[in-house]
């Protein structure tokens, strides 16, 4: 018996690594967050547990690699799943040789590009929202995720991840993007990741300095 | 022998302000002279009108700004000017009367981004060092860390800034702008919450479905105090979890909220409940300096001196669109 270990303290869910029916399994926890009042904060823990579970569960009927879900409890804002070891994509991109940083964002744009043909977006699709398991990637954090063939949520996805490399491989961000958008150009075809780019690109120029006339 | 840099002047005027403040080289603050321009009741800020202001308030407030510091402009050691981002006639009386001055006295001309003046008086009041930062204000709502050498940006709206939500809802319902504080005095006069769409997308929020709600929920019949509430409640709640991620992602010790909208109470204790649950600690830019002024951009305008950087004045034209993650700042440690 193994006791839970919490593994990691995100911004809205505890993890923790525990022994469930013999098994080792990740087991998240949305905690409660005093800075929104209780209405709010428990109607957000609750139907994003829930969602997360629909949302993983039918991204892996696309064939995405996502850890199996075991149980959902979305009364105690719970989910349990399969333990994949990681390291984060954010961290391997540190340690690994450029070729492999370059294939390991390649291979992300292929799944990413799976998801979105498949009409699911992530939603805060960043760097350390992908485990890399002795190289497979496998996408975690689906609470934000939604059904949409929209191309402006999907440029939300490219936009979140371009900012993720950007701000923490900064040095490398541009082969690394180029790598990732190769990967995601092959799983959706050029036409529509360069509807995408393009859609990407009026996102952020909105969000930046808002004149009023 | 190269001249120790003593004093710095700065002019701000990105939207309503007209500012000049002087400052020291150890930061001390000399003077901070403003004049605001104030909308009509309903009515959102005209860039025009706001640059006719500026233009007939500019030299009072500079003659201001000179006197209670007791120094003489031909002694300043450098001129510093907010060149963006912001309205362009507003930001072009400021530069105007800083290139003047600049080739009048024969002083160094600091050509400064408005929203590093919002981040470097925000240092410069609380003593933050490395701190991740919330720049809230009608012109931004954005999460930044440094690293590198430059603000990289964590975390932003997608669409209207936070200052925006509060002043087009005010201007629905006739309230001079900026209105945030009339909006935190009538939200708190209730706790009764109406569902409204929260929308965080990774680090990032979007404001407009929110202000469309709360428009049609008071068209609908809802309390004006209701509303208010309810608008604060999420549109403060879902930014505190965007910088709740941030913070998860960068693991900076250090929060630090600056900008027009840090004035507000309830943004105020949500983020420092996020602070606290990351073992960071709080800080808010001192009071006065949390709306636009003259000394963000004559301490930003002594940083950037210090450091060698100045301006021609063939090149100290006005750059509306400027973004914070494009300045180089080479006067602080870079740190991963």
């Amino acid at each position: 018996m193994v006791q839970p270990k919490l593994i990691y303290k995100g911004a809205e869910a505890e993890i923790y690594l525990e022994s469930w029916h013999g098994q080792l399994v990740i087991r998240k926890s949305r905690v409660v967050k005093p800075y929104r009042i209780v209405e709010l904060d428990e109607a957000i823990r609750r139907s994003r547990t829930a969602h997360e579970a629909t949302m993983m569960q039918e991204v892996r009927k696309l064939g995405v690699p996502v850890p199996a879900i075991q149980h959902i409890d979305p009364e105690s804002w719970t989910l349990i799943m399969e333990y994949i070891q990681g390291p984060t994509l954010k961290e391997e991109l540190y340690v690994l040789p450029a070729n492999k940083k370059r294939s390991r964002c390649s291979d992300l744009g292929g799944i990413l590009g799976q998801m979105h043909e498949g009409g699911i977006v992530h939603g805060d699709m960043t760097i350390s929202n992908v485990l890399s398991e002795d190289g497979r990637l496998f996408m975690i954090d689906f609470g934000l995720g939604e059904f949409s063939k929209e191309t402006e949520d999907k440029g939300v996805d490219l936009l979140l991840l371009n900012r993720a490399i950007k701000s923490t491989h900064y040095a490398f961000h541009a082969p690394l993007f180029k790598a990732f958008l190769k990967g995601y150009s092959k799983a959706v075809g050029k036409k529509r990741c360069d509807e995408t780019i393009t859609k990407m690109r009026e996102i952020e120029r909105r969000g930046r300095y808002f004149e009023r006339g | 022998m190269e001249r120790i840099p003593l004093q710095c002047l700065g002019i701000e005027s990105t939207a309503h302000t007209f500012g000049v403040g002087i400052v020291t080289n150890d930061g001390r603050i000399l003077s901070d002279a403003r004049d605001v321009y104030v909308s009509a009741p309903g009515t959102g800020i005209h860039p025009r009108e706001a640059a006719e202001h500026h233009s007939e308030v500019a030299a009072l407030v500079l003659l201001e700004a000179l006197k209670k510091a007791g120094v003489s402009a031909a002694k300043l050691s450098g001129i510093a000017v907010a060149l963006g981002p912001g309205l362009g006639p507003c930001l072009r009386v400021g530069a105007t009367v800083a290139r003047a001055l600049s080739a009048y006295y024969r002083i160094p001309l600091i050509g400064v981004n408005h929203a590093i003046g919002h981040i470097e008086i925000g240092t410069l009041t609380t003593g933050a060092k490395d701190p991740l930062v919330v720049l809230v204000s009608g012109g931004h709502t954005a999460i930044a860390a440094f690293s590198g050498g430059r603000w990289r940006i964590f975390g932003e709206t997608e669409d209207i800034t936070i200052g925006n939500l509060y002043d087009m809802f005010a201007r629905e319902i006739n309230l001079p702008s900026p209105a945030g504080p009339e909006i935190e005095r009538l939200a708190a006069k209730t706790s009764d919450f109406l569902p409204l769409p929260y929308v965080v997308k990774g680090n990032d929020v979007s404001y407009s479905g929110l202000l469309t709600a709360s428009l049609s929920k008071l068209r609908s019949g809802a309390k004006l105090e209701d509303v208010c509430y309810s608008m604060q409640e999420v549109a403060c709640s879902m930014l505190a979890e965007a910088v709740e991620r941030s913070l998860a992602y960068t693991a900076k010790k250090e929060l630090l909220l600056t900008g027009g909208v840090a004035a507000n109470k309830i943004l105020q204790q949500k983020l420092e409940e996020v602070a606290k649950l990351h073992d960071a600690r709080f800080y808010v830019v001192g009071s006065p300096y949390t709306g636009d002024n003259g000394p963000q951009i004559a301490w930003t305008g002594m940083l950037a001196l210090r450091a060698g950087l100045t301006t021609g004045i063939n090149e100290a034209r006005v750059r509306p669109k400027w973004r914070l993650e494009d300045v180089d700042i080479p006067w602080r440690d870079g740190s991963a």
